[in-house]
């Protein structure tokens, strides 16, 4: 699985739901426990299961899954709950996501270090927007688009720092 | 027993303790998702005292509304906050017709007739001209506190004494009606809203 495979698949939630940093833990948490979550308990099934089946059994998992954590953020986090709307009913669509890019052997270790990377990207992401928007001034950083170009500079930080990559690019 | 079979019971299986799981789960934060909307809800209503003017719970009882409803807004509650025995705001909650939609406000009232505060709960205003209202930067709504009917309520172009809010005559023409009749409103039940008088 292509780390940026998942962070497209999470792009919604990662833009919509930083504003600030607390809304950041919160959305960043939730994208650490709910694909953990289904791919705990789709491993249990893959042996029996396949094709439509499977994907019913997935479906139907990640629909309680999701409905769940809605409640469970309603009942103890009310107001953060309202402020993150719909955003973390969207992350069954990167578990769906998740669930087919992985590949079959070392899925564990793949799934684990990508989620870690995503939640990193997370809480920078929503540690810069709030540090813009209330003391640096910049009021764009708000904004989903803000978010977007913050996310695009943290990128680009990230490929300058790990010059192998870029190495790894440049070679035909 | 075949394959086919099997996986047809593992997915009723599964299908059967999903719902299971999910309406256990309903039921159990029921309660808690009830009170965490009672205390947002009173948090929304009493941001608009501040904090040590009062000690009891006003949202517990609510007090009985006066029949007669001010000419243009609409009176939905009345909230006694007392300190000790006796009263020291009432809240009223009202809601007006802005340019967009209902405007519901909390107006808050000191015991004298003056104004403490005007918070809005819910709005549909245009986005960056009427919808500054609920703003709290903006700082348009801190210009009537500490105001009482004595004051000439209308924008300074209707020969008042307040500032409009830029490109939304119409919202704040029914703010500042909401406002005026909530103080009316709270002068002529003014014995009824605060209740017997505590120990003078």
């Amino acid at each position: 699985m292509n780390k940026y495979c998942l962070l497209v698949t999470g792009l919604a939630p990662l833009l919509g739901a930083t504003r600030t940093f607390a809304q950041a833990v919160a959305i960043g948490a939730c994208m650490l426990v709910l694909p953990l979550l289904h791919q705990a308990l789709l491993s249990q099934l893959r042996p029996t299961l396949s094709g439509a089946k499977y994907w019913l059994a997935s479906l139907l998992l990640l629909a309680a899954l999701a409905s769940c954590l809605q409640l469970a953020l309603r009942a103890w986090a009310l107001p953060l709950a309202l402020t993150l709307g719909f955003f973390p009913a969207l992350i069954c669509l990167q578990c769906l996501a998740i669930d087919t890019l992985l590949p079959t052997e070392g899925r564990w270790r793949q799934l684990l270090l990508h989620l870690t990377g995503l939640l990193l990207a997370c809480l920078l992401l929503g540690a810069g927007r709030q540090w813009l928007d209330n003391v640096a001034g910049m009021h764009l950083a708000h904004l989903p688009s803000g978010g977007l170009l913050l996310l695009g500079a943290l990128l680009a930080l990230y490929n300058w720092l790990r010059p192998t990559l870029t190495r790894r690019q440049g070679k035909r | 027993m075949t394959a086919p079979v099997r996986s047809s019971l593992l997915l009723l299986v599964v299908g059967g303790s999903a719902l299971a799981l999910t309406l256990a789960w309903q039921h159990w934060t029921g309660p808690a998702i009830a009170d965490a909307e009672h205390q947002l809800k009173a948090a929304q209503l009493l941001a608009v005292l501040p904090a040590q003017s009062y000690d009891n719970h006003p949202l517990d009882n609510a007090l009985p509304l006066p029949a007669d409803q001010p000419l243009h807004s609409k009176i939905l509650a009345a909230l006694r906050a007392t300190h000790g025995t006796s009263p020291t705001a009432i809240v009223l909650v009202s809601q007006v017709q802005g340019y967009a939609g209902a405007i519901k406000l909390t107006i808050a009232i000191d015991a004298e007739g003056r104004l403490i505060g005007t918070r809005v709960v819910e709005q549909q205003e245009s986005p960056g001209l009427g919808g500054q209202i609920a703003d709290p930067q903006s700082g348009w709504l801190s210009q009537f506190a500490n105001h009482d009917l004595g004051d000439r309520w209308a924008l300074r172009r209707d020969q008042g004494d307040f500032d409009q809010l830029a490109g939304a005559t119409v919202t704040s023409r029914a703010v500042i009606d909401a406002q005026q009749e909530a103080l009316r409103y709270f002068d002529q039940h003014r014995s009824e809203l605060l209740g017997a008088p505590g120990h003078e």
